[in-house]
Parts: C-alpha cells; structure tokens; sequence
C-alpha cells in the first residue's frame, strides 16, 4: 500500500501516529492487535516488535557493520546467538548483501545502505512494514530495486505500508494508493492508479 | 533481557572503543576532577597529621609539693630564709611518693602519657636547654643546692578541655603546680578543626563541580548518540536494554580514570613529598601507601556514580520522550 500526498498532507502524522510515537488525540487506531490510544509506555517496544521500519534516511548505526546493525534487532527481542548466526546471513542473502556483512555503513552506497535498513526491518518476520520514503535518498535506478524487493516480501505474506512521493514508481507497481490531503483521506484507489 | 546480558555488557565495552574521542574527553575531565579530590584529601589528612603530632608535642609540667616547691616556691613569693623546713610543710618527701603521685596522673581518662623526672634530672634538663654558652656557674647548683622540684611531664590524648586537665592534675594531691602553654593547645585546637572542616568543604565542593562537569560531558556524549537511542527504540527496545550498555561504558569509564588518578595522584604526591622533606627537612608525608585503600574506595566510587549519573538520570530524558524515531535529528 502506498501512502502519497503533498508536502503538509499529514503523512509523517500518520507514521508517527501507527509507530506510537504519538497518542492520537480523538478516535482509535488499532495495529496488530494493539489499541494504540491506550498502550502504556512500557509496551510500545513489544508493539514495535510486531513491525519493521525503514527510513530515508536509513538510520544504521554507523559504529557497527552490516551483520551487526542487522543482528542488533535480534538482540533487541532476546534472540539466541545461534538463531542470529543462522537468520541473519538468510536475510542478508534475501536483500543480496551477504558479500558485505563485514562492511561498516560509510562503505556502502545509499541503495545498499537501504537495503541493510530493509533486512533489519524484517529479521524479525513482522506483519507490517513500514517504509517511510525508502527511496529518497538513493539513486533512481536503485529505487525499482529497494520497491521491487518490498513488492516480493509483500507476496510473501507481509504487508507494507510506504509512503512515497514517486509518482512513477505509484504508477508502475499496481498496488493500494492512499491520498491525503490536510489530514485527511482524499482518494483511496484499491488497484492503484 | 536476561539472554541479552553477555551481549549488551559487550556492547558496552565496544562502545568505549567505537566513541573513543567522546571517551577520551570523558575520561579527561574525570581524572582532572578525581586528582584534584584526591590531592585535596592528601593534603587535608596532613594538616590533620601534623596538627596531631603538634598535640603529641604539647605537655604540661606538673611539679610536685616537695621540699624544694617550698624553698623555693614558683610563684616567686618570699623564699624563706630558714631551709630546715620540718616535714609536715610538704607532701611529696622522696622519689617514691613521686612516683605514686605520677601514677594517679596517669589514671586519669585525658592522659596518654607520664615521664617522672627527678630534680637531678631536672636541672640537666635546665642546663641543656636553657643556658646558653658557659654553664659552668651552675656547677653550685647540684647535689643539696639543687634548687629544682621533682616534677613529670605529662602528655594529653586530647586538647578538648585543655585547662580543665590542667586543674584536675593541680587537684592532686602532691601537685604543686602545673604548667603549660593553653593557649598554643587552644589554638591548635582551634587550627585542627578548622582544617578538618575546610578540608571537607573544599572537597564536598570539588566533588559536586566534578558531577556537573562530567554529567555536562555525558550530556553531550548523549547528544552525539541520539540516533542511536531512536533507533534502538525504533526497533522496540525496552528503556532497559538501551540503558545497560550506557550503564556498562560509563562504569567502564569510571573505573579507568580512577585507575589513571590515582597514578597520576601517586606520582605528584612523591614529587610533592620530596619537596617538602627538602624544604622543610621534616618527617615528610603520610605514606601514599596507607592512604592507598581510601583514594582508590573514593575514586572507583565517583567513577562508578558518573556512570550511574550519566545512563540513568540524563538517559532518562531521552527514554521519556516517544518521539525522534521518525522526526529529524
């Protein structure tokens, strides 16, 4: 599913609010089986365990290598060091990085430094991902990539919900388009436009 | 969060060696601060030490009612003229009625010490440190023309109540008189409190200026790793899994400059030390030695508070707050 709109449209307010990183002031909003208006702060980490997250700008930690900075979701749930020794390669070979799991992330170009920031948010095998603008910060050829790996995780079972402000790249894969427009929805096309 | 432990201790770890530079200005400020706190107490357990050997140093004389305290009486009244003065004008007739009077001194609570000196003794004394030059003319003083008392040089443990001792010895019987300097022992006194309080103050203040400076480094160690802590969050860990590694690399932290303190203390105090034999040609310090096991408990203790200061209290402020995860840093 895409999220689109201009800028002001209330997209950001839209993540923030399904990442619980804000309370919404009237209605509900229920993820995963969580009641976002009231979830205590103590369980917004175990809430955000059931998604995985993508940013523009990747946020990798940049101390750590690529196996690391991928692994250090695992630790995060209490995984085992053999079940991250096993899962990590898996998802690093998935997002077609196993080559540099020993790189730091000033080694690596933008659309792999994405596609690390990818594999980190599905080691945990989420329901949701959220993507927000994965492809602003990478290279235009690199963003049919980072899309097309989301389109394969998403026939896998998972859902991702992405914000974007590609028009082209809302055209070329036919999928749910949500418009907004001053906090709300304008358009919701289920086959995409 | 148990299965993460090993990990995040290591994390912790790496985390000293990954923020070197952050690290390298943390530990700085530590040991500056530490030093200073710990040169401050070395110099206030001195004074301390040497105000106490001042009260070691600080008798009294008290001179026994013998035949002499009445031939010769100290208050420098009428000397009489006749020396056959019967028995009865006197209390203390011989060295072993001394010797009883110097006991029933040293039964009393306040007295560390008391050294009986006989009148032969005493005029040697006199001889020795009073006259200077050519002390022959006092060759007409020995034997039966002695015109010293006996008397006994009494130590106190404590200067508390300096002229309240000195009255409770007078009150003995065969205590004629008792001398000594109250107002050296007032002052004293007076001087070891006062080092004993502004020794404490100057380091209860240095200890409070070194918190505020190391958490300020702290803070902005925080700052440098906000997107680390929003990423963390951003992949649900919980407050405490963020908050052990800070704990573990500000311990780390903590331990090390108070190892390097205390080396750097050792070796100004040597310098120091050296120095002041020189100019002084005292005793010399306490031994770094014996004051070891103190600084090193003080030390480990402060860097351990810093570590403690910096994850939790300032951590706190980020860990509160849900935001940062999909706002711009």
């Amino acid at each position: 599913m895409f999220v689109v709109g201009a800028s002001g449209a209330g997209k950001s307010t839209f993540l923030k609010l399904i990442m619980r990183e804000e309370k919404p002031s009237g209605g509900e909003i229920i993820s995963n089986g969580y009641k976002l208006s009231k979830l205590k702060h103590k369980d917004i980490p175990m809430y955000r365990r059931t998604m995985g997250m993508v940013f523009q700008d990747f946020r990798l930690i940049p101390t750590m290598d690529v196996f690391d900075n991928v692994a250090f979701a695992m630790h995060v749930v209490g995984a085992d060091k053999q079940t991250i020794r096993k899962e990590v390669p898996k998802v690093l070979n998935l997002v077609g990085l196993q080559h540099k799991a020993r790189a730091l992330p000033f080694q690596l170009s933008g659309g792999e430094q994405q596609r690390v920031g990818l594999a980190r948010a599905l080691i945990n095998r989420p329901k949701i991902i959220v993507a927000d603008e994965p492809t602003g910060n990478v290279y235009p050829n690199m963003s049919y990539e980072i899309v097309e790996l989301l389109n394969r995780i998403n026939k896998a079972g998972t859902t991702i919900l992405m914000v974007t402000h590609e028009h082209n790249l809302v055209r070329d894969f036919h999928h749910r388009v949500i418009m907004l427009e001053n906090g709300r929805i304008v358009a919701d096309n289920a086959e995409g436009v | 969060m148990r299965k993460s432990t090993g990990y995040l201790f290591r994390e912790g770890l790496k985390n000293v060696w990954a923020n070197r530079l952050m690290s390298i200005a943390s530990i700085g400020v530590l040991v500056a601060c530490m030093t200073i706190i710990g040169l401050a107490i070395l110099v206030t357990s001195n004074l301390n030490k040497g105000m106490n050997d001042l009260q070691n140093e600080n008798v009294v004389m008290a001179y026994f009612n013998d035949k002499n305290s009445v031939l010769y009486p100290i208050d420098g009244s009428q000397i009489p003229k006749d020396k056959n003065i019967s028995e009865d004008k006197y209390l203390v007739h011989n060295e072993e009625e001394a010797k009883a009077v110097c006991e029933k001194i040293k039964a009393l609570s306040f007295v560390s010490n008391v050294e009986y000196i006989s009148a032969d003794a005493a005029l040697e004394n006199y001889k020795n440190n009073y006259v200077d030059g050519d002390s022959a003319y006092l060759v007409y003083l020995e034997g039966d023309e002695n015109p010293m008392s006996m008397c006994a040089k009494v130590t106190f443990n404590n200067l508390d109540n300096f002229d309240s001792y000195k009255e409770q010895i007078k009150a003995i019987e065969g205590v004629n008189v008792v001398v000594g300097a109250s107002d050296v022992a007032k002052t004293v006194n007076n001087i070891s409190d006062a080092v004993a309080v502004a020794g404490l103050f100057i380091i209860v203040i240095l200890m409070i200026i070194a918190l505020v400076i190391v958490s300020n480094t702290i803070r902005v160690t925080m700052y440098n790793r906000k997107l680390e802590i929003s990423i963390m969050k951003a992949v649900g860990a919980t407050d405490s899994f963020i908050r052990l590694p800070f704990l573990i690399e500000g311990i780390v932290l903590g331990l090390i400059s108070a190892l390097l303190s205390l080396g750097i203390t050792y070796g100004v105090y040597a310098l120091a030390g050296d120095k002041i034999k020189q100019a002084l040609g005292g005793t010399g310090l306490i031994a770094f030695r014996t004051m070891l096991p103190r600084l090193a408990v003080i030390y480990v203790l402060l860097g351990i508070l810093a570590g403690i200061i910096g994850s939790f209290i300032i951590l706190s402020k980020y860990l509160k707050k849900e935001g940062s995860e999909f706002s711009a840093l």
